[in-house]
């Protein structure tokens, strides 16, 4: 097909006069069955490369992507056009993306968006090897999501290497990413190999103004923002580096009465669909998110991007910020950096990021002697879960571990022969990540053109000045902390209690609320002085703080009487506590809820499924007369994973209590303890 | 890296269902030894099919047709590997002597196999027998698969119920290697694969299909595997067989190949033809696996057929000369090991038999002192 002759198809199926010069270099290649590892950056059109040739194919293009938002967006462009096209992903019934599959079959689709989490779909499975199903080309979307190098590695994306490793000569395969520095690039181009041809264009975003902003502490970003949040025009994204701080900023924000809300990966689905939602209609300021929000946003018009936290490199900070102004128009892009704590984030997620060598051998063997599925390994290893999913990743990686179908559930086997655990590429990794670290820290600080660093560091060797961002324009900003911004941050904080999430349906448990958040100021340092260092009782401004939370939620309800939980380790300084408690708010105070039996310390262990074991049936009343028909206020120090509260609420309930409500001093975020 | 790209290549030559197994060998044959060309190599190069490989019109389309399957193979292949499963080609080093050795040009093309591979490079023994099997019969497989393992010899099974099942598990609990040949593809073998989970991990147990991965359980593959248990093994002992069905035919089979299979020799009470095989050329062995001396048995054989045809007939001469029967009324009430037409035979041959014939029907009887006057027919 000659050029001109493809633009006539363009222009009367797309609407567009012509394509780039590198779209059409794609297509033709793709259009003679080669294979091409396309990196453009956010709006150049990669879509175009692949939508084009799919139409002139026989057969199914299927398309695979991690972005479930994405996928719906161009499923709908494409029926717009008249284009069948169709997407399967975890937000859809079994029902419905089993007569996608169908449809696919039956020769329904031209364009078939898959998540590769679904290629274990058993209908999947036994369509796509149907011989039927007439496969024309595959597409990998976020092809960056391949490299362990690179910044979003995502394991099933191995199966679509094995897979595009399978497939015949002169099968077109196409793969499109915005992100990829040239190690990302060569590691693609060396999984997937077998004739692939790189086309590359410039990563420099013109329309992105850079700003970094240098402080001494963490109230000095939330007073900037404070001071000039509502200042940028149009809605925006701030990603900070932990859950509980987009609680925290976005509570801020709500207390200084700027629309915003909070969004991370601890959120159920339903919310999380709301707030895209509302983000995409423009209904709110800003929304205030960890790294989560990223990968399931398509705004054309997200005219704001900072960050609270340093990202751990360039490469994750381009594509966090890259969402920002598809749509070409100025937008501002904004870090903020403590020099004096703004490091350990970052290195604790890169150090932390990989376990403990140990705890990989501990999987092994727990493998090696029995088929199992990510519970079994947790409790026989003693491993938190989100470990053993990294875990369980490299191991598949490396070739030790597979992942197999026992009927409907996934488990876990020892591969006959395997190597032996390769750690040296974890130091590899380590290291490289380490040193990217580094890059990111010489981007805060480099009086050069930002938008130039990070096209450099991306292997982008065509992009010249910005002039827009604060080094180019010699136009850096400074914060300015005032006595009356000081004073609002600490009213904020006497007024932002974290809400304690226990109500069920076979319990009297009502939600309760904590103090503060373990983490923040110096909670957890007062808490740890009392408990492991002979501190003393727990400290009077403790307790004036959890009164004050007792009254903002609970200063209208009766409470018949005070019951606190027995300690395993702290000896009698929650029992002094709750005393003073009650004392305070005139209700009598109950000693009766005891111990059964000799219980370990929940901290030991590191799963939610172990702490509920090693707490069944450890609680009694000794008078249940004092809390039959009673209203119950529930005292404990510190609430972690909710099991000790749980399984008093249960036995509390059975005993008559109507209505038990917890009241502690600290809610804590995974890993304070 | 460059086997792996193959695999999708091999499945859909190995399934190309027109052929056969040998058909598809000789040009496996011709593709990778004589032209050295991968088979990727040669799907793609249509050009020379015609010339270079002698291929006729209908089996170029043949292949264009397969062609056309390769990208869901593909997928198929990635869903294969993932679960740990392994495609082993007839040129691959790793592929059974044995298997080639016997079967040749008749070889499965591929195999698919799960757990050490190595296993099949190890010397090695099949047992077989009837799914219903006595009880003597199963310690007949136990006493073998103990030596096996003392000899570190790999026991060849093929799962069904009674005697392989015996087999696995004996040659397991002797900390012996074994093979299953399984009746299906292998992706359907998800219970078996979970239960012997530990076995096949640890480099004991391989499982081998010859199927496609997804095929179900049928009779026909149930029989059409019977030979590939004979051709990975070097000898083959037969537990217990019937007259007719799947171990029956296996040992003929064998027999006509000139393989040379032990049969356990069965005692005068037992139901089986374990003795009629030993008849046809089985070697007769003890219920340790040792062998007995042919002639003496052979001769014991003999006798005892004799014997008891002795004694059948003198039963059917003490029947007719109270009464006159038809054959078939003979073969009633007298339990004989022939046919009505042997029958017939035999009573002919009878001194003093008489015929008569009521309601059309032939009934024979014997006259007690007949004068040898009379006619004998």
């Amino acid at each position: 097909m000659t050029r001109e002759y493809a633009e006539q198809k363009l222009k009367y199926i797309f609407g567009f006069n012509q394509f780039h010069d590198n779209q059409w270099a794609v297509i033709d290649k793709i259009l003679q069955g080669g294979r091409v590892l396309l990196i453009e950056k956010t709006g150049f059109g990669k879509s175009l490369c692949y939508q084009f040739p799919a139409i002139q194919f026989e057969g199914v293009t299927i398309i695979f992507s991690p972005l479930i938002a994405l996928m719906r967006d161009q499923v709908q462009k494409m029926r717009e056009l008249g284009i069948s096209a169709n997407f399967i992903s975890s937000q859809q019934s079994e029902e419905e993306n089993n007569q996608t599959i169908k449809d696919a079959l039956n020769g329904k689709l031209k364009l078939l968006y898959i998540h590769p989490a679904r290629m274990e779909n058993i209908t999947w499975l036994e369509t796509v090897r149907d011989k039927n199903f007439k496969i024309a080309m595959v597409v990998v979307d976020e092809a960056h999501c391949i490299s362990t190098w690179g910044h979003d590695f995502i394991p099933s994306y191995r199966k679509i290497i094995n897979l595009v490793n399978l497939l015949p000569l002169n099968f077109p395969v196409l793969a499109t990413t915005a992100t990829a520095t040239k190690r990302v690039e060569n590691d693609i181009k060396a999984q997937i190999g077998k004739n692939i041809v790189a086309v590359r264009g410039t990563l420099l975003r013109s329309n992105l103004n850079l700003f970094v902003i240098t402080v001494q502490s963490e109230d000095e970003k939330m007073i900037w923002l404070a001071q000039n949040l509502e200042k940028i025009q149009g809605t925006g994204v701030v990603y900070t580096g932990t859950r509980v701080s987009t609680e925290t900023y976005a509570k801020w924000f709500e207390y200084l009465k700027i629309n915003a809300v909070h969004y991370n990966s601890g959120i159920d689905t339903e919310t999380k669909k709301e707030i895209e939602q509302g983000l995409m209609n423009n209904e709110y300021k800003c929304v205030v998110s960890t790294n989560a929000l990223g990968m399931g946003i398509d705004k054309p018009d997200i005219r704001f991007v900072i960050h609270t936290q340093s990202p751990v490199s360039p490469i994750h900070y381009y594509q966090e910020i890259g969402r920002a102004g598809r749509d070409g128009n100025p937008s501002y892009i904004i870090l903020f950096y403590n020099p004096n704590e703004d490091r350990t984030l970052p290195l604790s997620f890169i150090e932390g990021a990989r376990p403990e060598t140990k705890k990989y051998q501990c999987v092994i063997d727990a493998v090696k002697s029995e088929r199992l599925g990510l519970h079994g390994i947790v409790r026989a290893t003693n491993v938190k879960q989100n470990q053993v999913n990294v875990i369980v990743a490299d191991l598949i990686a490396q070739g030790i571990v597979i992942e197999v179908f026992d009927g409907k559930s996934k488990k876990y086997e020892y591969k006959f022969n395997a190597p032996t655990l390769d750690i040296g590429s974890f130091e590899n990794l380590r290291n490289t990540k380490l040193k990217e670290f580094d890059e990111m820290l010489s981007y805060v600080t480099t009086h050069n053109c930002r938008m130039k660093f990070l096209c450099d560091f991306l292997g982008d060797n065509l992009s010249s000045n910005c002039g827009v961002c604060d080094n180019c324009r010699k136009k850096n900003i400074q914060v300015d902390v005032t006595q009356e911004w000081k004073n609002k941050l600490v009213d904020f904080r006497e007024t932002y209690f974290p809400i304690l999430e226990v109500e069920s349906k076979n319990t009297n448990l009502v939600n309760g609320v904590a103090a503060s958040y373990y983490g923040v100021s110096n909670v957890g340092q007062a808490l740890r002085r009392s408990k492991y260092e002979n501190g003393g009782d727990f400290p009077d401004w403790l307790l004036r703080l959890t009164l004050k939370a007792f009254y903002k939620y609970f200063g209208k309800e009766k409470f018949d009487i005070v019951l606190y939980v027995p300690p395993t380790e702290s000896g009698n300084l929650v029992k002094n506590f709750s005393e003073k408690i009650a004392t305070s708010l005139n209700i009598n105070i109950s000693h009766t809820l005891k111990k059964s039996r000799v219980t370990q310390s929940q901290k030991i262990f590191q799963t939610s499924l172990l702490k509920t074991d090693n707490l069944k049936d450890a609680f009694f009343v000794e008078n249940p007369s004092e809390i039959q028909g009673k209203s119950v206020l529930l005292i404990d120090d510190v609430f972690d994973s909710g099991a000790t509260i749980k399984e008093v609420g249960k036995c509390l309930s059975t005993l008559g209590a109507v209505k038990i409500v917890p009241l502690v001093i600290a809610k804590t975020v995974g890993g304070d303890l | 890296m460059k086997e792996y790209t193959e695999i999708p290549y091999w499945i859909t030559l190995a399934h190309l269902s027109k052929w056969g197994t040998e058909k598809i060998n000789r040009l496996v044959i011709k593709i990778v030894h004589d032209n050295q060309m991968s088979l990727e190599t040669f799907f793609h190069s249509e050009s020379e099919w015609q010339d270079k490989f002698g291929l006729s019109d209908i089996d170029i389309e043949d292949l264009q047709n397969a062609k056309s399957e390769l990208p869901n193979n593909a997928f198929l292949a990635e869903d294969l590997l993932s679960q740990g499963f392994e495609v082993v080609p007839i040129n691959s080093p790793e592929y059974s002597k044995t298997l080639k050795a016997n079967l040749k040009v008749k070889a499965p093309t591929i195999l698919y196999v799960k757990g050490n591979k190595k296993i099949m490079q190890e010397n090695s023994i099949a047992i077989v027998g009837s799914r219903d099997a006595d009880n003597i019969s199963l310690q007949f497989t136990d006493n073998i698969a103990k030596k096996a393992a003392q000899q570190f010899k790999v026991v060849v099974s093929g799962f069904a119920k009674g005697i392989d099942k015996q087999a696995l598990d004996s040659a397991i609990q002797y900390k012996g290697q074994s093979i299953i040949v399984l009746p299906q593809g292998i992706m359907t073998f998800g219970s078996g694969i979970k239960k012997y989970y530990k076995e096949i991990t640890n480099g004991d147990v391989l499982v081998v299909s010859t199927f496609h991965p997804k095929a179900v359980w049928s009779a026909g593959l149930a029989m059409a595997r019977n030979p590939i248990i004979y051709a990975l093994a070097t000898d083959i002992y037969v537990a217990q067989s019937a007259e007719s069905g799947g171990t029956w035919a296996g040992v003929i089979d064998g027999l006509k190949k000139g393989r040379t299979i032990f049969v356990r020799q069965s005692n005068q009470n037992e139901k089986n033809a374990n003795l009629i095989l030993v008849e046809k050329g089985a070697k007769a062995v003890d219920s340790e696996g040792n062998i007995i001396d042919n002639t003496e048995l052979l001769k014991a054989v003999q006798t005892m057929n004799e014997t008891t045809q002795n004694n059948e007939i003198e039963q059917v001469i003490t029947l007719l000369e109270k009464q006159k029967l038809t054959s078939k009324q003979i073969l009633e009430r007298v339990q004989l090991n022939m046919s009505d037409k042997e029958l017939i035979k035999k009573l002919q041959s009878l001194p003093n038999i008489q015929t008569t014939k009521k309601s059309n029907k032939v009934h024979y009887f014997i006259m007690k002192d007949m004068p040898t006057l009379f006619p004998i027919k």
